[in-house]
């Protein structure tokens, strides 16, 4: 009798390989080895099967199975069949894990290479990044996620995000740097112990390191929480150093009598007596801190983090009054305006958020409302900064903050008796497919609210299992975060991060994508037109918001319910979903699921109704949100953007337009380039060269530059049918 | 009076948001126009005393911060009559709000015709001069040709003579 091998080749039957795999199987049992009856159970098997010519490798398996399973041994039964399934599964995963890696080497795995816009799959340095995330996904998937989590999302029911990184390692997903505290109280940074910057020159030298540092231990966004006020103490330190040297060069003042003076911003005794100096420094100081913004942005957006790519970067400002911190919310806009390098093309990073409030800038007379009508001017050439209603983030998550990376937020928090906002993170994320499960519900409510607790409990089960791989991890796997203060801790390096983590610190997000589409699946309609229907799609996020409450409360842990920004996700789960149901007109037809509550980008609508439709989501998706609205260049009518910002202050937490800020190096035309096949086109010189083109356009909330770096199919597809809404 | 457009929420057609009314009918024919269908008196919609209504509630809409009202052709000084309402409400029912106007004649032109003066007077932007394919320039504000001007109405006719939008 001849065995038919896996590979398909042809080997002799030989029945201590039965009695083999039956041994190994007890052995892993508690009562283990029980060699009469291996052998028992081997004859009876080899009695079935001996009649036959050739007999399959699956086919003795199934036979050994089945002997087990009928002896008094069922506990062997069990650990039998664990074994076959992990085998089973290697065996899989191996082949396509070499695909995988042989795709990187030869650059034709475009999921990998093109999954995240701001990686160039091309480079070294990312290649290894992919490469470690191609292997930490495998071992994750086979060894550490639950086995009901990791086949839910390989069919698509959900997404168990970032998997690259986490959970192979205890990393986190995106946080608010404790910037303050870190500058304040000093650091270690490699080798050297960094105390607090004398001046604004050297406050954003340092920024520049922990950012970087931040970005390589951790796998989301950082933000600089309120940038503006944080640094405003270094630009006076670096006013106090200018006006030193005028009076000693322009009054020839000692030293020592210098030193004996208290200078300060706020002495103006001292500014009367020595007007020169006044002015001496203060001009010196802004030319510094413009200077010191310009070099920030430059390391930023030249950086490479351990992760293979630029840091996703975020700076907060807008609030800050004195002069020092107008000075800072005026050059990083400055800055942004000028643009990077000899042409002065738009920078891609740090994200820009400007918070808006009544009686600080948002009407002439606001004392900052200069600063608005730059951040507007910013915004009509830049795209950045996006827009935050201050008024509308403190009702909507219990206090003001800036999000965490693009558009992740945190709910209230208190330490000491305060709100604590700079220094905690998110845990990760579990994004459910809810077009997948409207599409099976086939028009039942009532099933596609039963099939949701269904998929939920096993989204639950992900984000616990996040939890858990956090839990009792040690400060110095990342001292940057948990011993020098990054994230509001300086832990010793064997203590853990456990406290870190609980009692709604650190947040811990429900994602969810496609309301337009589920929509679309469960009525055959968009809720765009109807009443009824936008009050069932709003119910959908209610729903999932009143779950993550309960979880949280169940737990402790800060769950929240976030509005997934779904780079490739938007491609992948409808791919999967086409393939599975096949073409459904308005729900798998698109290439793209439409993100979180968003009204579907092909919507012919005025912003204002995009706005209204839009306005009553983030207070259930509190986690994250974000809206959004095209436009037509704006760079002539700054006016008009601000009637939208203002329109948006009243109604939305969190506003970004997406608005044509192409620039041509040929002509100097600025405004939309033509999308074609062949690439992008100037349309007022009709150049189509990438290298003198300056394309950028919004992809989730970060910026792009797909004349340089296209992006994947889905989020192509999605672009290319986004309308202006105006 | 024929109309090729009315739309809300315009960007592109002068300063903050604005409404836009695109009149039928053009006689200038220049080369190069960007919509030669609109050339005909009888393209499009007819406009309406409803539509005219619908303008002026728009351009007072309480949420939104509208700049004003914004004239495009085809040609409005070829149709001053149907205009002459609708220009001379906005000024008396929205107060606040702007009149932008475009044309292929030029200021000069249009002083030297009352009735076309007559509407002129009623708005505060003039975009003057015909399209010259010869002159495009995407990146000039508000305008197509670089011999196309934007001018201040009240102080061009104050002065009687055009003076450019500061």
């Amino acid at each position: 009798m001849l065995v038919i091998k896996r590979d398909g080749s042809e080997v002799a039957f030989n029945q201590q390989k039965i009695i083999d795999a039956i041994c190994a199987a007890m052995n892993s049992t508690e009562k283990k080895e029980d060699m009469e009856l291996a052998h028992k159970l081997a004859d009876k098997v080899t009695r079935k099967i001996t009649k036959l010519e050739k007999v399959d490798i699956e086919h003795i398996q199934d036979e050994v199975q089945s002997a087990l399973m009928n002896s008094r041994r069922k506990d062997v039964a069990e650990a039998y069949i664990g074994y076959r399934e992990v085998r089973n599964l290697k065996r899989r995963e191996r082949s396509s894990l070499d695909k995988k890696v042989l795709g990187l080497l030869e650059l034709t795995n475009e999921e990998v290479l093109k999954e995240n816009s701001n990686k160039d799959g091309a480079t070294i340095p990312t290649q290894r990044d992919l490469l470690a995330g191609i292997m930490a996904k495998d071992f994750a998937q086979t060894y550490m996620i639950p086995k009901r989590v990791v086949e839910a999302h390989n069919k698509g029911d959900l997404h168990f995000h970032d998997q690259d990184y986490s959970p192979y390692f205890p990393i986190y997903n995106c946080m608010l740097i404790d910037l303050k505290g870190m500058l304040e109280n000093g650091f270690k940074l490699g080798n050297a112990q960094i105390e607090t910057p004398k001046s604004i020159t050297t406050a954003t030298a340092i920024t520049a390191q922990i950012i970087a540092q931040v970005a390589s231990h951790i796998y989301g966004g950082n933000t600089i929480n309120e940038i503006d006020i944080i640094l405003a103490p270094y630009v006076l330190e670096s006013f106090k150093k200018h006006y030193r040297r005028g009076l000693e060069w322009l009054y020839m003042l000692d030293v020592s009598e210098i030193e004996e003076l208290d200078i300060s911003w706020e002495n103006a005794e001292l500014h009367e007596k020595y007007p020169r100096c006044l002015e001496y420094a203060k001009k010196l100081t802004e030319k510094e801190t413009f200077d010191a913004f310009q070099s920030l942005e430059y390391e930023i957006n030249t950086l490479v983090s351990a992760n293979g790519q630029t840091p996703f970067s975020t700076f907060g400002f807008g609030r800050g009054q004195s002069w020092a911190e107008r000075q800072i919310q005026i050059s990083i806009l400055q800055n942004r305006i000028r643009g990077l390098g000899r042409d002065g093309k738009t920078a891609i990073f740090p994200k820009l958020i400007f918070a808006m409030e009544d009686g600080v800038n948002l009407r002439p007379g606001d004392p900052n409302y200069d600063i608005k009508q730059l951040a507007l001017k910013c915004s009509t050439l830049r795209m950045y900064p996006d827009v935050i209603s201050v008024p509308k983030v403190e009702e909507i998550t219990g206090s003001f903050k800036f999000p965490m990376g693009c558009r992740s937020f945190l709910g209230v928090y208190v330490e000491n008796g305060k709100e604590l906002h700079d220094g905690r993170f998110n845990m990760g994320v579990v994004t459910a497919n809810l077009p997948r499960i409207a599409i099976r519900a086939k028009g039942s409510e009532e099933q596609f609210y039963r099939l949701l607790d269904e998929l939920l409990e096993v989204c639950k089960e992900g984000l616990l299992y996040r939890i858990e791989r956090l839990k009792g991890v040690k400060a110095k796997v990342a001292p940057i975060l948990y011993m020098e203060g990054a994230a509001g801790s300086r832990l010793q390096a064997e203590d853990t991060i456990d406290h870190l983590l609980e009692n709604g610190r650190a947040s811990i997000s429900l994602g969810y994508i496609g309301i337009h589409e589920t929509m679309m699946a469960l009525y055959g309609k968009s809720l765009f037109e109807d009443e009824e229907l936008r009050r069932k799609g709003l119910q959908i996020v209610q729903y999932l918001s009143a779950k993550t409450a309960q979880w949280k409360e169940e737990t402790g842990y800060g769950f929240s319910l976030y509005s997934t920004p779904a780079e490739s996700l938007c491609y992948r789960f409808c791919k999967l979903d086409e393939e599975k149901f096949g073409v459904i007109p308005g729900v798998t037809d698109k290439g793209y699921y439409t993100n979180s509550f968003h009204l579907d980008v092909n919507k012919k609508v005025t912003p204002f109704e995009k706005i209204e439709f839009e306005q009553p989501y983030p207070k259930y998706a509190n986690g994250g949100f974000i809206t959004y609205c095209e436009f037509d260049s704006l760079v002539n009518n700054p006016e008009a953007l601000e009637a939208v910002w203002d329109y948006a202050y009243e109604r939305v937490p969190y506003f970004g337009t997406n608005t044509p800020t192409d620039k041509c190096l040929e002509c100097g035309y600025e405004g939309e380039f033509a999308a074609t096949n062949n690439g992008f086109q100037c349309p007022n010189c009709g150049n189509r060269n990438p290298k003198t083109s300056s394309v950028i356009r919004r992809c989730c909330g970060y910026l792009s530059e797909p004349s340089q770096r296209p992006f994947n199919v889905g989020k192509q597809k999605e672009v290319l049918s986004r309308v202006k809404h105006m | 009076m024929y109309i090729v457009d009315y739309k809300k929420f315009d960007v592109i057609n002068g300063k903050g948001l604005r409404h836009s009314l695109f009149t039928s009918g053009c006689t200038h024919h220049c080369k190069g126009c960007f919509n030669a269908a609109t050339w005909n008196f009888e393209y499009g919609t007819l406009y309406t005393q409803e539509l005219e209504d619908r303008i002026i509630a728009d351009l007072n809409m309480p949420d939104v911060r509208i700049a004003g009202l914004s004239i495009l052709g085809g040609e409005p000084f070829q149709n001053v009559e149907g205009l002459l309402s609708l220009t001379s409400r906005v000024r008396s029912e929205c107060p606040g709000k702007d009149i932008w106007i475009w044309s292929g004649y030029t200021f000069e032109e249009i002083v030297s015709e009352p009735a076309k003066l007559e509407l002129l007077s009623r708005c505060d932007v003039l975009i003057d001069g015909k399209f010259v394919l010869e002159q495009r320039n995407l990146k000039l504000k508000w305008r197509g040709s670089e011999n196309q001007r934007v001018l201040d109405v009240k102080k061009s006719l104050r002065e009687e003579k055009a003076v450019l939008l500061s």
